[in-house]
């Protein structure tokens, strides 16, 4: 495991696209909150190789191909317990500026108007916008004028903060904010449907040559073959890793 | 712009255009001038593929000027859909073209003496009608090449497909975008059938030699144009979302809340939702050489459309809207954007309107007519329309028409007119204008989020159930103020977060026409028009009972949050008490 976490970090350490850098300079200092660096991978790391791990390192713009796998929800591992303010600062190192972009949030499908009040839980379901077009954009704006147009299906909390623990959230990136927290959430990994990933892999398998590499649990794997890889993959689901190589 | 051509296709001898001075109709335009005409002149109980019912097509008070997003053209007549009055516009180049050329309306009035077809070409020398028998039943992309083999690329047109020949109640009125192809529809109410039952196929539109309309104050005018052409560029949506993504952008955010009606509006969510939304659909643009940013006329900074090429790379469609993609996608249990692409080529092709056509399929689907999610099924659906056989005239003339036909309860219309991509009972307010606006369900008749800045009825205190009914209200007004300007309705998103680009509007208008018009006279404006087309649907028989969601959205619980339609009927009965 010592000798996995640490090939981990290399290939982070190996990251050095224009679209990598520009979502650590998003992070400001101190960003990440109480968590330190090693406790941030030990957080996003599925314990003790429970899912298989693909790790894949793309030439710099093939990395927003992966965007799209956003939309459809990931899981990514984090300290839960704390508001959906708190979980975007600190546990997805979202910006101010970025999180002033994140105009509708939706929590187990309800639109929230209250960040700070909204709480997050293992297994909860969290997706992020921008601001989008129309009355019903407008309508799901959080705290927005329209708020009441959708009052039937608005989020309110109920629980009560609780101490923060580790669990997994299923997080929904969509439209523009793809671009901004792609980057981090799919550097520091994400957990997906073995035949989502082999789907998306299936339909894209043309784009991924020269400039790219991937490893399948640390063991190097034909970049060209990842098809065929995750056919291998037994699990129903896989932690994907992808970076952006120097060439 | 100072005159309404008329055209009497009863005339003997074949139709006769005539120009005359616009007189009480000046000054307005867009759907104020559309809306004035049907409730003057049209008789309320006229049948409207009769000789008494008129077709009006109009610019918009800025069109063919340099002002950014002008090119909204409005069509308006009782609608053989809805049996009220009814006002549809689209985008385009006509809007531009025809208010260069200096009209402010086309009006098509009277009843053909024969069968036969004609067309209209108008240019800076004049009216040309020809009796044209060669273009019956052409669907509009063939009628266009036709036109262009025979005037050239510098034209545009107006025009109806076959559908508008058979005069059904989803016909469209189709307007050539900036490559003379016809993908800009006024889609819906059947005002295709109204140009049909004019006997006209289409007008040809050609303003060379003809100059940009120029202001009276050219200086305030162009200043006002730059404030408002950056306020849209630093806008989020119209500035970043809509050009990366087009409306379809909204297909995961009403998934995720579970608004988006799935299977003829029986759940919220679509699991292949994420095959079809905007943000795969740029991507798959992209990929095959399209365009996931374009406008649809010259002049539209906003570029919310694009180009939708097929696996080869060749030109498909543009690029389907948000509506279209539900309509042909989730609500019809469809996850496949290619043959997505292809039902909105056949329907503008035929000249169908995409949300009735889909929402007909649903419910056809509903009936047992096709399993939902069967793709090819709704292709041969909307081919049967095209041609005119039995079953294609039944879906051809809309969603009701088709429960009817085949005995389903469930069919989500209001006046006869399908509802749009946003389910009622999640998103309540926008219910409210479905039960409510004079054209039946339309998500666009409250679309303009102005409230803040026009203060419309005063501050509402959106956390009050009525602030449901009284949003509605407002919005409808703003809504009918800014299409009678003739301005892309997008605009609105800028407009309602910043108070300076509505006022650039408002300068932009002041200073082309020497007004001093303010945000109370927009008001007005809206509520004048609102008032029209009320006043003439009572005169039509339209009733409160009229207002009324079909009564299943009451009682069926909405999944995935089990909701139903909460609004009271007196509630409802408030909007229009201002």
């Amino acid at each position: 495991m010592i000798q996995k976490k640490e090939r981990r970090w290399s290939l982070l350490f190996y990251c050095s696209s224009r679209s990598v850098r520009t979502h650590r300079l998003s992070i400001p200092k101190g960003r990440l909150g109480s968590i330190t660096r090693g406790d941030k991978n030990m957080l996003a790391d599925p314990s003790a190789g429970r899912y298989p791990r693909l790790a894949l390192m793309v030439a710099g713009p093939l990395v927003a191909r992966f965007f799209l796998l956003l939309q459809q929800g990931v899981k990514i591992r984090r300290r839960v317990g704390c508001s959906v303010d708190v979980f975007l600062r600190q546990e997805i190192g979202a910006a101010p500026e970025t999180i002033e972009k994140i105009q509708s949030i939706m929590l187990d499908g309800k639109p929230v108007d209250d960040i700070g009040s909204s709480l997050l839980h293992d297994g909860s379901t969290l997706a992020l916008s921008a601001a989008l077009p129309g009355l019903v954009g407008a309508t799901l704006r959080r705290g927005g004028a329209y708020s009441s147009f959708r009052s039937a299906i608005t989020y309110h909390e109920t629980g009560k903060a609780c101490a923060p623990r580790e669990g997994w959230v299923r997080v929904k990136i969509f439209n523009l904010l793809m671009g901004e927290l792609g980057p981090g959430l799919l550097q520091t990994g994400v957990l997906l449907r073995s035949s989502e990933l082999l789907g998306f892999l299936t339909e894209r398998a043309e784009d991924f040559g020269e400039g790219c590499s991937a490893t399948l649990d640390g063991k190097p794997i034909d970049v060209g073959k990842l098809k065929e890889s995750m056919e291998s993959v037994r699990s129903d689901q896989v932690f994907l890793t992808v970076a952006v190589s120097r060439r | 712009m100072d005159k309404i051509l008329r055209i009497d296709v009863g005339a003997a001898g074949g139709p006769k255009a005539t120009a005359v001075p616009v007189g009480e109709y000046a000054g307005l335009g867009g759907r104020a001038l559309t809306s004035a005409i049907v409730s003057k002149e049209v008789p309320p109980l006229c049948h409207p593929l009769g000789g008494d019912n008129k077709l009006v097509i109009a610019p918009g008070l800025l069109s063919g000027t340099a002002a950014s997003q002008s090119g909204r053209i409005s069509v308006g007549c009782k609608s053989p859909l809805t049996g009220g009055i009814k006002e549809s516009n689209s985008g385009g180049q006509p809007s531009q073209v025809l208010a260069k050329l200096g009209y402010n309306a086309i009006v098509l009035e009277g009843k053909p003496t024969s069968d036969d077809l004609y067309k209209v070409f108008i240019n800076k020398d004049g009216v040309k009608i020809t009796k044209d028998n060669s273009l019956k039943m052409l669907p509009n992309y063939d009628l266009i090449a036709k036109m262009k083999a025979e005037h050239g690329d510098a034209i545009c047109c107006i025009s109806i497909g076959p559908a508008g020949e058979m005069k059904m109640g989803a016909a469209t009125v189709a307007f050539t975008d900036m490559e003379l192809r016809p993908t800009r529809h006024a889609g819906r109410g059947g005002v295709g059938a109204v140009m049909g039952s004019k006997n006209i196929k289409v007008i040809v539109l050609d303003s060379t030699g003809m100059p940009v309309r120029p202001p009276k104050d050219q200086p305030k005018f162009q200043d006002a144009n730059k404030r408002f052409v950056d306020g849209l560029k630093k806008h989020p949506v119209t500035g970043q979302g809509l050009p990366a993504y087009g409306t379809n952008v909204l297909t995961n955010i009403l998934n995720e809340v579970g608004g988006y009606p799935t299977y003829n509006f029986k759940q919220g969510r679509f699991d292949g939702a994420a095959k079809i939304s905007g943000e795969t659909q740029a991507e798959t643009e992209t990929k095959r050489g399209g365009l996931a940013t374009h406008g649809c006329h010259r002049g539209c900074v906003i570029q919310c459309s694009g180009t939708y090429n097929d696996k080869d790379g060749h030109f498909l469609t543009k690029q389907p809207e948000y509506e279209t993609v539900w309509a042909h996608g989730g609500n019809c249990g469809i996850s496949d954007l290619d043959k997505i692409a292809m039902l909105d080529f056949l329907d503008d092709n035929y000249g169908l309107d995409t949300i009735e056509m889909g929402a007909t399929i649903a419910v056809a689907m509903e009936a047992g007519l096709a399993k939902f999610g069967d793709a090819d099924a709704a292709i041969r659906m909307v081919k049967e329309v095209g041609k005119g056989t039995d079953l294609g005239r039944i879906l051809g003339n809309g969603a009701a028409m088709t429960g009817k036909a085949f005995g389903v309860e469930r069919v989500p219309v209001v006046k006869n007119q399908a509802m749009p991509a946003y389910d009622p009972r999640a998103v309540q307010g926008i219910g409210v204008t479905y039960a409510t606006s004079p054209m039946g369900a339309d998500h666009t008749a409250g679309y303009a989020v102005a409230q803040n800045v026009l203060k419309v009825g005063g501050d509402v205190n959106a956390l009050k159930p009525e602030g449901q009914v009284e949003l509605s209200r407002n919005l409808q007004i703003a809504t009918a103020a800014i299409d009678s300007t003739g301005m892309c309705l997008f605009i609105a998103f800028a407009v309602l977060d910043q108070p300076d680009t509505f006022q650039a509007l408002l300068d932009m208008l002041n200073a082309f026409y020497g007004l001093n018009l303010t945000g109370d006279g927009v008001t007005d404006l809206g509520k004048k028009v609102l008032k029209m087309e009320r006043d003439f649907n009572a005169r039509a028989g339209f009733t409160p009972q009229h207002d009324r969601l079909p009564s299943y959205f009451k009682t069926e619980k909405f999944a995935p949050h089990n909701v139903t339609f909460g609004v009271k009927d007196e509630d409802l009965d408030k909007v229009f008490n201002w």
